[in-house]
């Protein structure tokens, strides 16, 4: 449901916009620390991918005042209908881009366990894969902060996309083990961030789900299908 | 879980049964300024519904007339029909000491008379009914003990009702509605003069009664309605624009303009 004008009281839109800008910082670093740990991994760039895993706690710093700013609102601004959906929404979303940024975290943890260099054919797959996640996390944001349902809808739909490329890798790392079990170990760790992915773009779909919710008031099932 | 699953089926009842008060095609007219246009409105029984909406939407003006209280001053009419119990309470044949008597109503300031507390809930009461001592005195007792006020007064029962704090006049008046034994009580902003500690012990009362009177509420402070009520009523200008279970009304209202007064974005 559109919002056609502010409230009374301005003080509360600019509480909301504050915690809208918030939430889509949150957003921007979880999509960037994608981003570059999907680069750490194809440059096995050991060194950056530490720097990446050291600056999580920046996105778990963001969450907690994420939290503490909606207790303040629905505290002080007793916040109704639209609105109060609104700041539960963001609280509940907050909570899951800050697993998301754990994911990306995983994916640079696992950098170290790459031989250096070389050439692994199956990790060709993975950026494609990690594009459309990052880009399901970038809209899915851009959804909440323009409370565009449709938006949140469209997220859902490509979750699809992702769970079929997390068949695809499981099916060519199974082969490429198979052909030689040196490749077991490397192939595996990319078996893993494959799966991290895989969570990722489920994870963007539920936060279209709570999206769709608090712009409707209406529950979106299964995906919007 | 059982209180929420009792709730859920409260609101459900409140939805089904037919209604205590049913509101239909209702007209009210100030001189030639029309104060409520055609509305319908359903009041469920043993439930309490509050009435929503900015100054001057006609809120207090239904209450007004569900006890026909308008008819003392010239100039204001009626037209349509508010059935209770399946009759229409405005037809001008309907006794108007059976509607005040099943009608009580309870204003925004406490309105104690300036007598001794017991007087003020026995008049009411020998004003409909003739007594003996014996059972007047019970019957007040039992109408101060419903309003919760009988412990805090039991020991001054002949003290000036105006001796009384503003939330103990206020329980006063409920007591002296009560003591009738109506099965409507409609409240005007009963606790917008009153303290929260005073305004809490009421919202208890109110959630109490509940279970025996079918309640109509008007309040200014929506955390109240929302708080008291298991339905919600929104008026603006004279219409009704939304009526729906409380929960709904203030998590998720159908009509923009609902939306719009509940998360203060009005005008």
């Amino acid at each position: 449901m559109p919002q056609p004008h502010g409230h009374t009281l301005k003080a509360f839109d600019r509480d909301m916009a504050e915690l809208r800008g918030l939430i889509t910082d949150m957003g921007a670093f979880a999509e960037a620390a994608i981003e570059e740990a999907m680069r750490c991994l194809v440059e096995r760039d050991r060194e950056a991918a530490h720097v990446l895993v050291e600056a999580d706690v920046q996105l778990d710093e963001l969450e907690a005042e994420a939290e503490r700013r909606v207790v303040e609102l629905i505290a002080l601004r007793a916040p109704m209908a639209d609105d109060l959906r609104d700041a539960i929404a963001a609280l509940k979303i907050a909570g899951v881009v800050e697993r998301i940024g754990d994911y990306a975290k995983n994916i640079a943890r696992r950098v170290r366990r790459l031989p250096p260099k070389g050439e692994i054919e199956p990790l060709s797959l993975l950026p494609e894969m990690a594009k459309i996640a990052s880009a399901m996390v970038h809209d899915v944001l851009t959804a909440f902060l323009e409370r565009d349902a449709d938006k949140a809808v469209a997220v859902c739909r490509r979750d699809d996309a992702v769970d079929d490329f997390y068949e695809s890798i499981f099916r060519t790392l199974l082969t490429y083990m198979m052909e030689d079990p040196q490749n077991i170990g490397p192939s595996t760790t990319l078996l893993f961030v494959a799966k991290n992915l895989e969570r990722i773009g489920d994870h963007a779909t539920n936060i279209a789900e709570m999206v769709y919710y608090a712009a409707t008031g209406e529950r979106l099932v299964d995906g919007g299908d | 879980m059982i209180e929420l699953l009792d709730r859920r089926a409260d609101e459900a009842a409140g939805a089904a049964s037919p209604p205590k008060i049913d509101v239909r095609g209702l007209e009210f007219f100030y001189g030639k300024s029309q104060a409520l246009k055609s509305v319908h409105l359903a009041v469920p029984a043993n439930a309490v519904t509050a009435i929503i909406g900015p100054s001057g939407c006609g809120k207090s003006t239904l209450l007004r007339t569900i006890n026909r209280i308008y008819e003392l001053y010239p100039d204001q009419r009626a037209a349509g029909e508010i059935v209770i119990d399946g009759r229409n309470i405005l037809d001008p044949r309907y006794p108007l000491s059976t509607l005040r008597r099943c009608v009580g109503m309870v204003f925004q300031k406490p309105t104690p008379f300036a007598t001794s507390i017991r007087k003020n809930v026995a008049f009411a009461l020998s004003y409909y009914e003739r007594l003996p001592k014996a059972e007047l005195s019970d019957r007040t007792e039992d109408a101060l003990r419903q309003a919760a006020l009988w412990d805090e007064v039991k020991d001054k029962l002949d003290a000036s009702a105006l001796s009384l704090s503003g939330g103990q006049q206020q329980r006063l008046c409920i007591a002296r509605t009560l003591a009738v034994r109506p099965e409507i009580i409609l409240l005007d902003e009963p606790t917008s003069a009153l303290d929260p500690i005073s305004t809490a012990k009421i919202e208890e009362l109110i959630h109490e009664l509940r279970q025996r009177f079918t309640i109509v509420i008007v309040t200014h402070n929506m955390q109240q309605a929302a708080r008291v009520s298991q339905r919600t009523a929104f008026f603006h200008l004279g219409e009704l624009i939304e009526v729906g279970d409380t929960s709904q009304i203030f998590t998720n209202p159908h009509v923009q303009r609902t939306q719009d007064y509940i998360t203060g974005r009005y005008g």
